[in-house]
């Protein structure tokens, strides 16, 4: 199967979440433009650009434990139907980070991973050579 | 972001126009009306299109800081982006949701008015 990959590294700073997930649900627009009803796209469009700020965010807050932000590089693969992104980042592991809230408390932090399981198919966390995986993946 | 605030007699009407994430949280938090725990705050979310974990944390402790001092946030006119964040968290259930502004409106002022 064909396949085309993308990759961008951005600063590991909080100004630039927005830049990443406008260019995640812009890259899946494109991706997804005629192929489903406009619902369809926007559904997939914005489970992207959610997905995205949640894991950057991520990122760039744990970056600030550190004595320098750490870039983070996205890698959109394309394929005939689906859409992966994996975000690597070099920070804290993954398995220090917060953990998920009791949902009947309703706290203020710790929605993110979540929502980036609840919207996407297919999430997993990995850790290789001291950088943190995030790999995400929705088929049409 | 851009938040405009307009004050009534009884409580004030937030506007958010654009996204509310990590990024933008700290000029929500420091708005004047937000920031003060004992005004009753109707948020018209209409032109809010983006609004993430970062942003409902906001929302959420806001909402906790205002209960405790007898006030609270009332939410309108929620777009579907914003609508699928509070469905996915069941956060939706912590907030009095209204459809338009005037609703949430009368609501406050009628709430306010008779304590």
């Amino acid at each position: 199967m064909n396949s085309s990959n993308i990759t961008i590294t951005l600063p590991g700073e909080l100004r630039f979440i927005r830049l990443a997930s406008k260019i995640a649900s812009n890259t899946a627009s494109l991706f997804t433009e005629t192929r489903k009803t406009e619902a369809e796209n926007w559904e997939f469009a914005h489970a992207f650009e959610l997905a995205v700020s949640e894991a950057f965010t991520n990122a760039v807050v744990h970056a600030k434990k550190q004595a320098a932000p750490q870039p983070v590089t996205i890698t959109f693969t394309l394929e005939e139907r689906k859409l992966t992104l994996a975000m690597r980042d070099s920070n804290v592991p993954f398995s220090t980070r917060t953990p998920s809230p009791d949902p009947e408390n309703y706290p203020e932090n710790g929605y993110g991973l979540l929502l980036i399981r609840t919207v996407m198919d297919t999430v997993t966390l990995t850790r290789e050579n001291d950088t943190n995986i995030i790999t995400m993946s929705k088929t049409l | 972001m851009t938040i405009t605030e307009t004050t009534g007699s009884t409580h004030t009407i937030v506007t958010i126009c654009g996204t509310l994430d990590a990024s933008t949280a700290p000029d929500f938090r420091n708005s004047p009306a937000i920031a003060d725990p004992s005004r009753t705050v109707v948020i018209d979310l209409d032109k809010m299109d983006f609004l993430d974990s970062s942003g409902l944390g906001a929302l959420v402790g806001v909402l906790r800081r205002k209960q405790e001092a007898n006030a609270t946030i009332l939410l309108s006119c929620m777009n579907p982006p914003v609508r699928k964040v509070f469905d996915i968290t069941g956060t939706c259930k912590l907030f009095h949701i209204f459809d338009d502004t005037d609703a949430a409106n009368d609501y406050a002022a009628t709430y306010l008015r008779g304590r």
